[in-house]
């Protein structure tokens, strides 16, 4: 892979640079069998961690990849920084910068923040979710669930379901899919779903029309209540209209179906408790891969060379 | 002053070669009138004959030029965030006239809130001192611009001669503020500037519904925000009878309501900004926030649509949208960066580079949007209604062509499209 400095989106990254990510997230896991559970692959380099939202998962998933490499690791924490203050982005990074970081790792509820940092800086800037736009991490850790489950990932199907407007995981894991030869469908509430042509994956109405179209992993998303500042769907009808039920969880068991979920799951709203004890309920799964698949991630960006993005 | 003589000039709308002579005002020769357009102070050779040029007079040769009246602006933001209003002024007079534009509607900001005779007052002095252009201001709906209380409009209309008034580009949060407005205006004649919109559903939106906005995760903005509106306003302004302009037209459908009130009568008229004729929400790109506007850039039916308005007359006028930013306001992501582009000092090069020479619009379409419809709503050297409007002359060379550049801009700001791109055409404004 050609020496990169940044990941903001998927579409940025070519056929080869995605096995190359993926390839390295199985090597990368192999690590945590040993007693040691740690190279000194990123020794000596800083990484920050910079989240302008909040994240337990996404955020200690990054460091804990970072402290496996062996990186220095810090965080910016924002409730008693200058954000507060009125910092604009541009101005923290110069001050961040001057702290000579390598890295740095970025949320923010914009879209399009991360490429701001990419243009402005020499870190490598990792997209950890910006806005609606992409959250690449995450594909590749959802890539890898599925190819660790089935082998390979074309030729299967995978249905997200849920609150697809206002999702950047939606965005970057359908496209990854697809780039890997998967069939993506999208599934959920009318005033979520952007239509077929805005998105180009099409669009399943019912759970019965889930059923008929036999996917192999069914991806709930999260109901996202803290983005959604009007309601865009009644609340009490989310479960028994879009949620895994008890009886949905019977067919899904009977047709050997996987269920995964980014985190962090709303019980009794996109899935009833007993489908976090299904067999093939991958969402521990993800939560392991996500370490692996962060630490390729890091391995391969090379501060200080040309921005990609 | 003495008499200007132009010679082998190229009349835009015809093609006829004419001489000219232009003379000081102070000897008020009786205006002529070519194909409808009045041109004031002017002399014009005997059809076959030629004009006698006294020696040492001063003559400019305009061959292979075309003669045009000047641009009148309906829709210019001047504020240039962090910088002096004198300043502000300053700018934008030049780049104005660099553009081929004599005169613009100033519409009220935050910085010059037009809802107060004293205001207006200095606003006027510092324009009249500082502006190489014409500015008048439209006067505020509503006392500092928020929407739920009407400004003083006969104090406005009657002590300070406002013809238009505007709240910016913001939609009165209060409509049964406007109703009243619009029902108490009526009678001093003003007209009301709105752009259409349905606040609740723009609120938080970024861009047209369209794969761009999918893609770069940016929240939509649903076209039927602005039709309802039109319709609102539409609706009102028959209601009451009060005059209606409506700002920012961007949506096919939109052009469509308009056609259909005009149909049938109702005082309305509309302008389009050159950047929903000319780019698309594709131009948006990976995140170009040049390209941010309010209302966002629609679909290439949309500019189409549009484009059919104003040869038809169902939009009146085409306007610049000016809206200076700063550089650094600009760099930041999307989602922060304030919304408007800078189109003043490219203004008539852009039209006929972009419409123009590509023969999407003609130069008698070009001259009734952007010289004479305008200037008849604006109505800014006061005179009766109905009365052609006579506007300065201006030289526009079509052979020439400028990059535009930072140097190039006079504006204060670079927020435009068309930065790094070669325009057609070299303007000479004034000529006396």
């Amino acid at each position: 892979m050609k020496p990169r400095k940044d990941l903001i989106t998927i579409e940025s990254l070519s056929d080869e640079d995605i096995h190359t990510i993926l390839d390295s997230a199985v090597a990368m896991k192999e690590i945590f069998t040993k007693s040691v559970k740690k190279v000194p692959a990123l020794k000596g380099k800083s990484v920050l961690t910079l989240f302008y939202e909040p994240s337990t998962r996404t955020r200690s998933s990054f460091e804990v990849a970072a402290h496996r490499l062996s990186a220095d690791v810090t965080t910016f924490t924002l409730a008693t920084s200058s954000v507060v203050k009125g910092e604009s982005v541009h101005d923290t990074i110069d001050t961040l910068m001057s702290m000579k970081m390598d890295y740095i790792i970025v949320r923010h509820k914009n879209s399009g923040i991360p490429a701001v940092i990419a243009r402005h800086c020499n870190a490598s800037v990792i997209n950890a979710g910006d806005g609606a736009h992409a959250h690449p991490s995450q594909a590749f850790l959802d890539a890898f669930t599925i190819r660790e489950k089935y082998g390979e990932i074309a030729g299967r199907r995978v249905v997200i379901v849920g609150d697809i407007r206002h999702s950047r995981v939606a965005r970057s894991t359908s496209l990854i899919l697809r780039r890997l030869g998967a069939q993506v469908a999208f599934m959920g509430p009318g005033s979520l779903v952007p239509p077929k042509e805005h998105t180009g994956v099409a669009r399943l109405h019912t759970w019965d029309e889930i059923f008929t179209w036999k996917p192999d992993v069914i991806y709930l998303l999260r109901v996202q209540n803290e983005r959604i500042d009007s309601p865009f769907f009644p609340a009490a009808d989310y479960h028994q209209a879009f949620g895994v039920t008890e009886e949905r969880l019977r067919r899904i068991e009977a047709q050997g179906m996987s269920i995964m979920h980014p985190g962090p799951v709303n019980r009794g709203v996109e899935l009833c408790d007993a489908a976090m004890d299904y067999e093939n309920c991958l969402v521990c799964n993800q939560v392991e891969n996500g370490i692996a698949a962060r630490m390729s991630i890091l391995y391969h960006l090379t501060p200080g060379t040309l921005s990609h993005d | 002053m003495t008499n200007t003589y132009i010679t082998n000039a190229t009349w835009a709308i015809t093609g006829q070669h004419i001489d000219l002579c232009l003379c000081p005002a102070a000897e008020s020769i009786s205006t002529v009138f070519l194909d409808e357009i009045p041109l004031p102070d002017v002399k014009q050779a005997e059809a076959e004959g030629k004009m006698e040029i006294p020696e040492h007079a001063r003559v400019i040769d305009a061959s292979s030029k075309l003669l045009m009246p000047a641009l009148y602006d309906l829709h210019s933001h001047i504020e240039i965030p962090g910088r002096s209003k004198r300043e502000c002024i300053m700018r934008a007079g030049e780049a104005a006239i660099r553009g081929g534009v004599w005169g613009m509607l100033v519409l009220p900001s935050p910085a010059f809130c037009f809802d107060n005779g004293a205001t207006l007052d200095s606003f006027r002095e510092a324009a009249t001192v500082r502006s190489v252009a014409d500015m008048t201001p439209a006067g505020c709906i509503s006392l500092g611009m928020r929407g739920l209380e009407q400004a003083p409009y006969n104090t406005l209309a009657t002590m300070r001669g406002v013809r238009i008034l505007s709240d910016g580009e913001d939609f009165p949060s209060n409509i049964l503020m406007l109703y009243r407005a619009m029902q108490y205006a009526e009678d001093l004649g003003l007209i009301f500037a709105v752009r259409a919109d349905v606040p609740a559903l723009t609120e938080h939106t970024y861009a047209h519904p369209s794969v761009t906005a999918y893609n770069l995760g940016l929240h939509p903005c649903p076209p039927c925000a602005e039709e309802i509106g039109t319709e609102t306003l539409i609706r009102l302004a028959e209601a009451t009878g009060a005059r209606l302009h409506l700002q920012l037209v961007s949506t096919a459908e939109s052009v469509r309501i308009i056609r259909r009130a005009k149909e049938r009568g109702v005082h309305v008229t509309a302008e389009v900004a050159l950047h929903h004729l000319l780019f698309t929400h594709a131009q948006i790109g990976d995140y170009d926030t040049v390209f941010k506007t309010i209302p966002p850039l629609r679909d290439q039916a949309d500019c189409e649509a549009l484009l059919e308005g104003v040869k038809d007359g169902t939009i009146d006028c085409i306007v610049s949208a000016h809206t200076p930013c700063s550089p650094f306001s600009k760099k930041q992501d999307f989602v922060s960066a304030p919304a408007g582009m800078v189109m003043l000092d490219t203004m008539l090069p852009a039209l006929y580079t972009k419409l123009v020479k590509p023969g999407l619009l003609s130069w008698g379409e070009l001259i009734r949007a952007c010289c004479l419809k305008p200037a008849e709503i604006a109505n800014p050297r006061e005179q009766d209604e109905g009365t052609p409007h006579a506007a300065p002359l201006l030289l526009f060379d079509p052979q020439v062509s400028n990059l535009v550049t930072e140097e190039t801009l006079t504006c204060g700001t670079l927020n435009t499209p068309f930065l790094g791109q070669e325009l057609h055409g070299a303007v000479t404004l004034p000529l006396r």
